[in-house]
């Protein structure tokens, strides 16, 4: 069976809620069913007929095609399946997801990932402010799950993560790894200003040393850590390879607060 | 009775009487091979039986940098109790004092297992709440800061309650020097076999017991039958010529990785063949009332 596919017709005219297109919720709907769902957000009604060519059967896999910058909350708390993305995403992209698999070929807009629970995202390109942060309603960011970003993220990625690994391969922005209460977060590339504020616990990555570091992160100077080895082989395995040695720079912090998290900067 | 002859010594037609165990399996790492193996052998010492070691322990195989988490070489041990509750316990003080204490270590699980035991999960405490946790693929680690560095410890490994222990090989021959060389040879063979230990020292235990005693509160005492300098007195399985005999007691997380490592055991101690001076291979049993696992050396030998 191919792959269930929704092929946007249109720059869609409003912003479009397109969580109800996610395999879990799809399963077991026939074909004029999911073209009566409804995705429009103001007055205008808009149903997935109205905006996508709908084609294929296997609802296990949703692929959308040519969708934009207006589409959004695509994959938002999905349980299980795969979802692939040819194209950009709007805001929430998989925000809240559980399980399953949310892979994007373009760039994301604000809160993708949000306070994801587990599965795996991979967004291509860039992703907006606040990735693997918090969703709107809730109290702590991204709590299981792999959000990785190949380009830049914005700022207050991954703000008050809980669990979980968030992998950025381009530049991070401001607040990156803000007040966050556990996780890991690897950063390939550069940072913004006053990254890892308020850090209680959770360990920040960087394989570049970041232009500024807080003042409230104290150094223990360059150490050996198995975890890398571990996490290096992990990351090879799942094919995401980042060298990252054995070696690094810790630094304690955010010291104004609890000061149990780590910044790791590569040797 | 039609025992079997290979090379000209005799199988015994009986069988090795074996029991119900709990198991576990972990893997150590270090910065080199040598110190994997220190903490391993550490970790193993004094658990040659569960009389009075409270759990009976070995090497299970060497891991190449290749098979192990964290690409370091490791080494695979295996635990054995009779319950649960003691197979914690005795992982959680043997991994404490002997892998946690040993310079650059790592610990893993090694085994799936039907339920989990705490690892790290209870080891962590030691950090004194400087531990941290790190789920890496969906397993818990934890890193404990010590004095050169860090202990990296998963949270949990595996216990199965189809671990088998007790079979054996009993080895008899016309001199103590043919006899070991030839045990020496089997414990060899058994090394090769995955998911099985030989907890004796070398692999060989040379007091085999049988159960009870004359004396009060003496639980197992020596195997009279076997014994090369009490034939004339007790009803001895041994014939005349017979100087020396020597058992071969294995563990093993199933019942057929056991019936493997006797297999192999076996064959080993017969390729000298008679004229090494090995007389006779037979098994210790009870009678086959205690123990639920029988393992025939008649279908060994095949």
């Amino acid at each position: 069976m191919s792959a269930l596919t929704f092929q946007l017709k249109n720059a869609p005219e409003e912003r479009l809620d397109l969580s109800p297109l996610t395999p879990d919720r799809l399963s077991g709907l026939k074909a004029k069913d999911i073209e009566a769902l409804s995705i429009g957000t103001t007055r205008v009604p808009a149903t997935v007929g109205d905006v996508f060519k709908v084609k294929g059967k296997d609802a296990s896999k949703v692929v959308f095609v040519g969708t934009d910058a207006r589409c959004d909350k695509i994959g938002a708390g999905m349980a299980e399946g795969a979802i692939v993305v040819d194209g950009n995403a709007g805001a929430y992209l998989g925000a809240g997801m559980k399980k399953g698999r949310i892979e994007v070929k373009g760039s994301a807009g604000v809160l993708a990932g949000a306070s994801m629970a587990g599965g795996v995202l991979d967004i291509s390109r860039h992703a907006g402010e606040r990735a693997g942060g918090i969703n709107v309603g809730e109290t702590l960011g991204m709590r299981g799950g792999v959000l990785t970003i190949g380009g830049n993220a914005g700022p207050l990625l991954g703000e008050r993560m809980r669990r979980g690994l968030l992998i950025v391969s381009g530049d991070a922005g401001d607040y990156a790894g803000a007040r966050m209460v556990a996780g890991t977060i690897l950063f390939k590339r550069g940072v913004g200003a006053n990254a890892g504020f308020g850090l209680r616990r959770g360990s920040l990555i960087f394989a570049k040393e970041p232009k500024t570091i807080l003042p409230t992160f104290g150094d223990c100077g360059v150490l050996e850590f198995d975890y890398f080895r571990l996490l290096e082989r992990w990351l090879r395995a799942n094919s995401k390879p980042v060298k990252l040695g054995a070696r690094a720079r810790r630094l304690m912090g955010d010291m104004s607060v609890l000061g149990k998290g780590e910044m790791l900067i590569l040797a | 009775m039609a025992d079997l002859k290979i090379k000209g010594i005799t199988v015994v037609e009986t069988f090795a009487e074996a029991f119900p165990m709990v198991g576990t399996r972990v893997v150590i790492t270090a910065p080199t091979l040598k110190w994997a193996l220190i903490a391993a052998q550490t970790m193993t010492g004094f658990a040659t039986s569960v009389i009075a070691c409270g759990a009976e322990a070995g090497i299970d195989r060497i891991l190449s940098p290749k098979e192990t988490m964290d690409g370091r070489p490791g080494v695979a041990v295996l635990l054995f109790t009779m319950d649960a509750g003691k197979l914690q316990t005795q992982l959680r003080n043997r991994v404490g004092q002997c892998v946690l204490t040993s310079p650059g270590s790592a610990c893993f699980a090694g085994l799936e297992g039907e339920k989990k035991l705490k690892l790290g999960a209870s080891l962590r405490f030691f950090g004194d709440g400087w531990q941290m946790s790190k789920v890496v693929g969906g397993r818990r680690f934890w890193r404990i800061p010590v004095m050169d560095g860090e202990f990296l410890c998963e949270a949990t490994t595996g216990l199965t309650k189809k671990a088998v222990g007790g079979g054996n090989l009993l080895v008899l021959g016309k001199s103590h020097k043919a006899v070991l060389a030839a045990c020496e040879r089997a414990v060899e063979a058994i090394s090769e076999i995955e998911g099985v230990i030989t907890p004796f020292p070398g692999g060989i235990v040379r007091s085999g017991s049988k159960v009870g005693s004359k004396y009060k509160g003496q639980i197992a005492s020596t195997n009279d039958a076997y014994c090369p300098t009490l034939k004339a007195a007790v009803k001895t399985e041994l014939p005349l010529s017979v100087e020396a005999v020597m058992e071969i007691v294995i563990d093993g997380l199933t019942k057929e990785s056991v019936a493997k490592a006797m297999h192999a055991g076996l064959h080993a101690v017969a390729k000298g063949g008679a004229k090494e001076g090995i007389t006779h291979i037979t098994a210790g049993n009870y009678g086959g009332n205690l123990g639920p696992h029988h393992f025939h050396l008649k279908e060994i030998v095949a």
